[in-house]
């Protein structure tokens, strides 16, 4: 299993190389805005590395997108701003570099593909001049040669007649087939890591499933990293090598994925595996997690998820908790997360 | 497509018959007695009067007569006015100047209206909105009858940039004050609803994607947004240029620009009832032909339309 790092202030040892590809340091981002600042970012740290699969799990606004879209440098600054944290690819910080050098850097070294594909895919272009727009644009190649290799990318992501359809536009095809589309434009130019936000939740789910299987075998295939957002622990099990559960824009859990299958060491990350349905189970009535997330410009004192927690003491309510190394590059955010590991926690 | 054409092609003609028959019907119950507009203050003697009505066919049964009519203009014969010059050549005569101010107005509204709106749309909230904003809203707000004369008075008679008024045969610099009066709702139109088009399409997911894929701003907002924003934009000018071929009646009339709009309040206050007819039944033309072609452009700019 690879090498898990979490604590974002010692310095890491990976295969010798002594530096992740993609590294995230105590990252934090607030929104402006006239009712008020949110602070939806508050000290995130993850990294990745070549090959490897870590998924980011969280509810709608617990800030797993909006660390994918400062990764990418594409938030809206205004009302977005960074005030604090580091962004390092290959070692050098995205978030010192100027704007001309960081825009080469996305889609080319880093990529990104998005929940709609529809909304996501400019409606009045043909799907073959978007996946090659980067190579006529960025890589040179003139537009026989960009059209032609628009057509090998299409293979790859296995659209069947790509040289037929080349040229249709993205509301000619099925959902399925306009992610795919999405996955080989965003592949168009070799990127070292790609950065997939919820790109099966607006699918069915046969074809979820045929999404995610050509997401693993193309990280496997071209030796990506891959950060796989997504509110759905299901989807993960089979594709993630890590999972990293966010919650009111914190870390909350981060470990192995089998581990956190077996045994969660966050209520909140219990709470989540609680509430998928499961066939042994029928008849009962599903768990759920009682409340909602909670409002990013009033947040709650202390552990941002106590007022979910079934486990919630007086600590809880006063003090924010620590993230809680407990080996094997595993941490949780909890006051009592070696109880909960122990199982005594009541 | 071709179906679509054909559909299209049949709804034309029956509104061309319905707006004619309409349009004739309104003049035939409220014209007035265009024997004695026709001999102005003078009176006219009953034999005169009889001979008149037998000539113009006007003691015919109303159907007889828009039968006669809609027969003549099929074979291209738009009849006489009144005092017996051929419609055709009238038209002839006004509406190369009409089309030339039609034009003039269009190039206008494009460089200013449709320029000072994408700006305005990529910096929502800068004072160059807000000061476009307010100048819209008066020009908007002023009706061209107040609008016309004081951009003739101040262009013309206080700074003396432009002749006062265009004559006869007017140049296309004679027409340029005019053209850009007439233009000045449009643009404000234009503007407008470039804002609104290009600050939606700012905001589409499209754009992320195109940012994603590292491409620089201006190729994000030139070729991303802007052929995104164009279409309701294109819309918009194609249907402005088909009313302004109509001319304008107003401008004309202020500018003494002899235009069809020129012709056609004349042909009112003369209560010359072929004249009326004749230029709104190729005014109707006109109309028809412009929104087709508006129609099938919209095809072409997004592929999401197909006519079945």
């Amino acid at each position: 299993m690879t090498d898990i790092h979490v604590s974002s202030s010692s310095s890491p040892v990976v295969g010798g190389g002594g530096r992740h590809l993609l590294e995230v340091k105590d990252l934090y981002v607030e929104f402006h805005t006239r009712d008020g600042v949110a602070r939806v970012i508050n000290g995130v740290s993850y990294h990745l590395d070549p090959g490897e699969t870590l998924a980011v799990l969280g509810e709608s606004g617990s800030g797993k997108s909006v660390t994918a879209q400062a990764i990418m440098g594409i938030l809206d600054m205004p009302p977005a701003k960074i005030p604090g944290g580091q962004i390092l690819y290959k070692g050098e910080n995205l978030l010192a570099m100027p704007e001309e050098k960081r825009r080469q850097v996305r889609g080319k070294e880093i990529s990104m593909i998005f929940q709609d594909a529809l909304s996501a895919l400019n409606p009045v272009f043909p799907v073959g001049w978007q996946i090659s727009e980067t190579l006529r644009t960025r890589a040179g190649m003139s537009k026989k040669e960009a059209l032609n290799r628009a057509v090998e990318l299409m293979d790859l992501v296995k659209i069947p007649a790509a040289r037929a359809r080349v040229k249709d536009y993205p509301h000619q095809f099925s959902g399925g087939m306009r992610q795919r589309v999405m996955i080989a434009m965003a592949l168009a130019m070799d990127p070292k890591v790609l950065i997939a936000d919820e790109p099966t939740t607006a699918l069915d789910v046969t074809v979820q499933a045929q999404i995610m299987d050509l997401l693993g075998d193309l990280r496997r295939d071209l030796n990506m990293g891959l950060i796989l957002i997504t509110h759905d622990l299901g989807v993960v099990a089979d594709v993630a090598d890590r999972i990293a559960v966010m919650y009111a824009g914190r870390i909350v859990e981060h470990a192995d994925v089998r581990n956190v299958y077996k045994h969660p060491a966050h209520p909140y990350t219990e709470g989540l595996l609680d509430s998928i349905p499961r066939l042994d189970s029928k008849g009962t009535e599903l768990a759920t997690i009682k409340g909602l997330p909670p409002n990013l410009m009033r947040p709650p004192t202390g552990c941002a998820f106590h007022p979910r927690c079934k486990y919630a003491k007086s600590v809880c309510t006063t003090e924010t908790p620590l993230s809680l190394d407990l080996g094997h590059g595993r941490t949780s955010a909890c006051h009592f997360a070696k109880e909960m590991l122990d199982g005594t926690l009541r | 497509m071709f179906r679509y054409l054909v559909r299209r092609f049949l709804q034309m003609i029956m509104v061309f018959f319905a707006t004619t028959f309409i349009v004739y019907a309104l003049m035939y119950w409220t014209g007035g007695d265009p024997i004695q507009a026709l001999a102005g203050e003078k009176p006219v003697n009953d034999v005169l009067r009889a001979q008149l009505t037998k000539e113009f066919g006007l003691d015919q049964p109303f159907l007889v007569r828009y039968w006669n009519y809609i027969t003549n203009l099929l074979h291209g014969d738009l009849g006489n006015t009144l005092v017996g010059r051929p419609i055709k050549d009238v038209l002839a005569d006004a509406w190369p100047i009409t089309i030339q101010l039609a034009v003039i107005a269009i190039v206008f509204t494009i460089l200013f209206g449709v320029t000072a709106g994408v700006i305005a749309g990529i910096r929502r909230g800068s004072i160059f909105d807000n000061t476009t904003l307010v100048l819209t809203l008066i020009v908007i707000g002023i009706p061209s009858v107040v609008l016309a004369p004081l951009a003739q008075y101040l262009f013309t008679i206080q700074w003396k940039i432009f002749p006062t008024t265009a004559g006869g045969n007017p140049t296309l610099w004679d027409l340029l004050l005019p053209g850009i009066v007439l233009g000045s709702l449009s643009v404000a139109t234009a503007m407008r609803l470039t804002r609104a088009s290009v600050s939606e399409n700012l905001r589409a997911d499209f754009v992320r994607t195109a940012r994603s894929k590292g491409m620089p701003g201006r190729r994000v907002i030139g070729i991303h947004v802007l052929r995104n924003s164009l279409i309701p934009i294109v819309t918009f000018l194609g249907v402005e240029l088909g009313s302004l071929m109509a001319g304008a009646i107003v401008t004309e009339g202020v500018f003494n620009i002899p235009g069809v709009g020129y012709q056609l309040s004349k042909a009112l206050r003369t209560e010359d009832t072929p004249l009326i007819i004749g230029i709104v039944s190729v005014l109707v033309i006109i109309f028809l032909v412009a929104n087709l072609i508006v129609d099938l452009l919209y095809a072409v700019l997004d592929p999401r339309i197909r006519y079945e």
